[in-house]
């Protein structure tokens, strides 16, 4: 540039570079993932699930506790819980949004951790990872012989401090978020829109799992 | 069924316009059908009766949409896309009575006896006794190639599979589709129309539905049996084929109602996402016989 007169071009050159090094120091610890990290996230975690859930050695108490961990740690639930309430989000207040994701919470593990006990040998296969413009989308075989594999589908995305996270799974082309949206938009869409009586008709669901799982 | 459909598509009492499919109007062209079914087998006694079940109809059976100052559920009711689900819930509480009371239990039985080899064998002679009229749907689809395969298929599995019991064209590089009349009809553009619940048959919408009723006239295998006095053979394959079925999903359906809050909505979007999956995968499948 002939802004810059010679002498002062090398100096120029070494700041450069300094900026450039301390750019790179800063960056944020968690790069941005690949298609690659995001099969072997889903691989992880049908591997965990096997080993620590589906495992019949274990009690039902460790059994539940192992899934709600692996649960947590692995689903975006704020996000699925409010792709879930819909356009009823917005008019919850954050106290009935926490009770929401809390019983929402509990549906899904004692659900999966009472279907996690049938285990007969299913194995997933991850095929291949996709890159989309929410995060991921990686897709799997189940494999349950005799029957023809399940296709599977993963919706992931990266949270806020840059972990992978599970948004959907689609079964078959079902998604699981979107029945769920019209399963409780249609329960509240009948009794005008009341949260609390969501969260309780939930929170009965749950009772009522917890009493069979128990039984 | 029908003729209260086409009574409605004549009405406007239920508020739900129904859209015309980009090309051609399948409103009008099930009118038109439906006017001339009614011309020809209308008596003064069946229409007497046609109308008092209409009448009733109309008046349980449409659901009420939401008022005008709520946008949000304005949106929310047209585009759930059920106007008569007041009927429809009827008659999907109807059908499982009917699962809880007849179907399950047989299906359980049915798992109960049979050996898991001899269930799979069912299965695929069943899939293969649906390959003629599979067969059509495919070619009606356009889709030449996926009707080779099929045709293949039906070949293969009748004669060395031994009547359909074993799937040997799969292992060489011809896997199985699925294919129906009403999948035909959406790949014209047809769309679903507004959510069905059909009498025993389930979930379903006004396109699928004539598919089904065209498919069951249709069926060449039927002409067969009809024909050669196999009539009884008919109803066997229509009872195996619904206990094998109900057999394969008794896990998912108790699922679904164990989780779901509202078991008919939760059937209702699973059904139609499920129903977008086959036609779009009709739609854009790579259908040239894989590599064995």
């Amino acid at each position: 540039m002939k802004i810059f007169p010679p002498h002062l071009r090398l100096p120029r050159a070494f700041a450069a570079v300094t900026l450039a090094v301390a750019v790179l120091l800063s960056a944020p610890a968690s790069a941005q993932k690949s298609s690659d990290d995001a099969k072997s996230f889903i691989q992880d975690l049908a591997q965990q699930a096997i080993t620590t859930v589906a495992n019949r050695n274990l009690s039902d108490k460790d059994r539940t506790d192992n899934f709600r961990r692996l649960f947590v740690a692995s689903f975006d639930l704020p996000q699925i819980s409010q792709f879930v309430l819909g356009r009823y989000w917005k008019n919850a207040t954050p106290e009935q949004q926490q009770d929401f994701i809390k019983q929402f919470q509990e549906l899904q593990v004692l659900n999966w951790t009472q279907r996690f006990k049938d285990y007969k040998g299913e194995n997933l296969a991850v095929t291949s990872a996709t890159k989309d413009e929410r995060g991921f989308t990686v897709d799997s075989q189940l494999n349950h012989p005799p029957a023809q594999p399940l296709p599977v589908q993963w919706k992931i995305h990266q949270g806020d401090d840059g972990k992978l996270l599970v948004t959907d799974i689609v079964v078959e082309g079902v998604s699981m978020a979107i029945t769920q949206r019209s399963d409780y938009g249609a329960m509240l869409q009948g009794n005008g829109g009341k949260i609390d009586a969501l969260v309780n008709a939930l929170r009965t669901r749950n009772d009522q799992m917890r009493a069979a799982n128990g039984g | 069924m029908f003729i209260c459909v086409g009574i409605l598509l004549h009405s406007p009492h239920c508020n739900k316009m129904l859209p015309d499919a980009a090309g051609f109007s399948p409103r009008a062209m099930l009118a038109k059908g439906l006017n001339r079914f009614l011309m020809t087998h209308l008596t003064p006694g069946k229409f007497a009766s046609v109308i008092g079940l209409a009448v009733l109809l109309l008046l349980a059976g449409c659901a009420t949409p939401p008022p005008a100052d709520d946008p949000d559920a304005v949106a929310e009711f047209e585009q759930m896309n059920d106007p008569l689900e007041p009927m429809n819930r009827t008659i999907f509480d109807f059908n499982d009575w009917l699962d809880r009371n007849a179907l399950k239990p047989a299906a359980l039985a049915y798992r109960a006896v049979t050996p898991e080899f001899v269930r799979e064998g069912i299965a695929n002679a069943i899939a293969n006794l649906k390959s003629p009229m599979m067969f059509l749907s495919d070619l009606l689809q356009g889709n030449v190639t996926r009707g080779g395969v099929t045709l293949s298929r039906f070949v293969i599995n009748s004669t060395v599979g031994v009547a359909g019991l074993w799937d040997p064209a799969t292992k060489m590089g011809l896997p199985g589709h699925y294919s129906d009349m009403g999948e035909a009809f959406a790949l014209w553009g047809v769309d679903e129309q507004f959510y069905l619940v059909l009498p025993l048959f389930g979930p379903s919408n006004p396109r699928d539905a004539i598919g089904l009723g065209i498919e069951s006239t249709l069926d060449p295998l039927s002409y067969y049996m009809n024909d050669n006095h196999l009539r009884w053979a008919s109803w066997a394959r229509f009872l195996v084929t619904g206990l094998s079925q109900r057999e394969a999903y008794i896990e998912t359906l108790d699922d679904v109602k164990r989780t779901s809050l509202d078991y008919y909505s939760a059937m209702r979007s699973l059904y139609r996402q499920r129903r977008e999956s086959q036609i779009q995968d009709a739609r854009t499948g790579d259908w040239a016989p894989a590599q064995p």
